[in-house]
C-alpha cells in the first residue's frame, strides 16, 4: 500500500481538491444548466403534448360542428320550403276565392241591372199605357167633341185597351 | 521546447521523462500545487464560463448550442434507460452521471491540447536536468480518477441507503438477516442451514468488491490516459511531424469512450445500490 502511495504519489490534500473540483463542476453543471436545461425541455414536452391533445380535441369539435350545421341547414331548408309550399297553397286559395267573390260580384251586379233594366221596362210601358190612354181619350173627345163624364170615359178606354 | 536556466549545468543532458505521478510545480501554504490539479482548475473554469454562458441562452425554443446540448442529454438518457430501466430513476442519477462524463471527457481532452505536456520548466532533481511540464492531463494523475471513483462508489453507497434504507442496504454487505433467518426457516427448509451462510461470505465479498470498483475505476481511466499521453510523446519523439496526428484521433476516441465507460459504471453502480436485494 505504502509503495502504491509512493509510486502514484497519492496525497490526501489532492484528492480532497480533486472533490471540490468535482464538487464545484457538479454544482455548477446542475443548478446553471442541466437543471432548467431538463426543465425547459419536460416543459416542452408537456406543452406538445397538450396542444396535439388540444389539436385532436379542436377536430372533433370541429366536426361536430360542421355536422350541426348541416344538420341546421337541412332542416331550414325543408321549413322554407314547407313554408312557400304554404304560401303557394294559400295564394292559390286566396286568388279563388277573390275569382269566386269577383263572379259572385258581377251576378249580382247584372242581376241588379237586369231587375233595374226590368223595373225600368215595366216603367216605360207603363207611362206608353199612361199616355195612350191620355192620347185615346184625347182623340176621342175630340172625335165625339162631347165629353161623356169622366168615369164613363174611363170605363171605356179600359175596356178598349183589354 | 523549454527555455534552461541560466544556473542549470549545462553538461548534464536534459531528461525528459513521463513520470507516474504528477509533478509538484509550486507550493502554496502546506498544499502541493501539481500540474495535474492546474489542468483541472481550468477544466472547473471552462465549465463555469460555459454554464455563465449558457445560463441566460435556455429557452422553450431551443437555438443553437442548446439544440446540441438537448441532443446529447436526449442522447444520454436513452442509453441511462437501457442501463437503469426506468426513465424516472434515469432523471434521477443523470446531473451526478453526466457531471463524471463531461469532467473526465474534459480533462481527457484538455491533455491532449498543444503546450500540455510540452510548456514546462527544467529543475535540477538528483543531478539531473528534469523537465517539468506545467500542465498535465487531470486524469492522467491518480489523485484524480480515485478521487472521482471514490465519489462515485460512496455516492452509490448514500443513494443505496436513502433508497431501500439502512438496515437492509447494511445486511447486504453484513448479512445478520441471513442468520436471524436459520432458526426461524430451518424446519419449512432444511437447506437454509447450508444457503444462509454462503449468503453471509457472499456479502463479505461485497464488501471487498467496492474496493475492487474503486481500484478498478481509477486506474481503468488513469491507466488509459496516461498511456495515451506516453503514446503520444513516443510517437512525437521518434517524428514529430504528421505522425503523432492518427495517434491524436485514436486518444480523442479514448477520451470520449474512457468518459462514457467511467460514467456508464458508476450509473451502473447507482442503480445496483438502489434495487432491493433479488433472489
Amino acid at each position: 500500500m505504502d509503495s502504491l502511495i509512493e509510486t502514484f504519489h497519492i496525497d490526501i490534500k489532492l484528492l480532497i481538491a480533486q472533490m471540490i473540483n468535482f464538487a464545484i463542476v457538479l454544482s455548477v453543471l446542475y443548478f446553471f444548466a442541466l437543471k432548467p436545461l431538463m426543465k425547459t425541455m419536460q416543459d416542452r414536452t408537456k406543452k406538445i403534448e397538450k396542444s396535439l391533445k388540444n389539436a385532436v380535441e379542436i377536430d372533433e369539435k370541429k366536426e361536430e360542428l360542421e355536422k350541426e350545421y348541416k344538420v341546421t341547414l337541412a332542416k331550414a331548408k325543408g321549413e322554407a320550403n314547407e313554408i312557400i309550399k304554404k304560401a303557394v297553397v294559400q295564394s292559390e286559395e286566396k286568388s279563388k276565392k277573390m275569382i269566386e267573390k269577383a263572379k259572385n260580384d258581377i251576378g249580382q251586379i247584372i242581376n241588379e241591372e237586369k231587375a233595374k233594366l226590368q223595373n225600368e221596362k215595366q216603367q216605360i210601358l207603363e207611362e206608353i199605357k199612361n199616355d195612350m190612354v191620355d192620347l185615346v181619350t184625347l182623340s176621342l173627345e175630340k172625335i165625339l167633341e162631347k165629353k161623356i163624364d169622366s168615369k164613363e170615359d174611363m170605363d171605356i178606354i179600359k175596356q178598349s185597351i183589354k | 521546447m523549454s527555455k534552461t536556466d541560466s544556473d542549470i549545468i549545462q553538461h548534464t543532458e536534459l531528461v525528459h521523462e513521463h513520470t507516474l505521478f504528477a509533478e509538484p510545480i509550486f507550493e502554496f501554504g502546506h498544499f502541493t500545487v501539481t500540474n495535474s490539479i492546474l489542468n483541472s482548475w481550468i477544466v472547473v473554469l471552462i465549465v463555469i464560463i460555459a454554464c455563465y454562458v449558457l445560463k441566460n441562452k435556455i429557452k422553450e425554443v431551443p437555438r443553437g448550442a442548446q439544440n446540441a446540448l438537448e441532443m446529447v442529454v436526449e442522447a444520454f438518457l436513452k442509453i441511462f434507460d437501457g442501463v437503469t430501466g426506468s426513465r424516472e430513476r434515469s432523471m434521477k442519477f443523470f446531473p451526478f452521471v453526466f457531471t463524471f462524463f463531461i469532467f473526465i471527457l474534459l480533462s481527457n481532452w484538455m491533455g491532449l491540447l498543444p503546450g500540455i505536456g510540452s510548456i514546462g520548466q527544467v529543475v535540477l532533481h538528483d543531478g539531473h536536468n528534469v523537465f517539468i511540464p506545467y500542465f498535465r492531463g487531470g486524469t492522467a494523475d491518480v489523485n484524480t480518477t480515485l478521487a472521482l471513483a471514490i465519489i462515485g462508489v460512496v455516492a452509490s453507497h448514500i443513494f443505496g441507503v436513502v433508497a431501500i434504507g439502512i438496515w437492509k442496504y447494511f445486511n447486504k454487505f453484513v448479512n445478520i438477516n441471513a442468520l436471524l433467518e436459520i432458526p426461524r426457516k430451518i424446519k419449512k427448509d432444511p437447506t437454509i442451514i447450508i444457503v444462509n451462510p454462503i449468503k453471509i461470505f457472499v456479502g463479505l465479498i461485497e464488501i471487498i468488491g467496492e474496493i475492487a470498483k474503486v481500484a478498478s475505476l481509477s486506474f481503468r481511466l488513469f491507466g488509459n490516459i496516461f498511456a495515451g499521453e506516453v503514446l503520444l510523446a513516443s510517437m512525437a519523439a521518434i517524428f514529430a511531424f504528421v505522425l503523432p496526428i492518427p495517434f491524436i484521433f485514436l486518444e480523442i476516441v479514448v477520451g470520449i469512450v474512457q468518459a462514457l465507460i467511467f460514467s456508464i459504471l458508476i450509473l451502473a453502480y447507482l442503480t445496483m445500490a438502489t434495487s432491493a436485494e433479488e433472489h
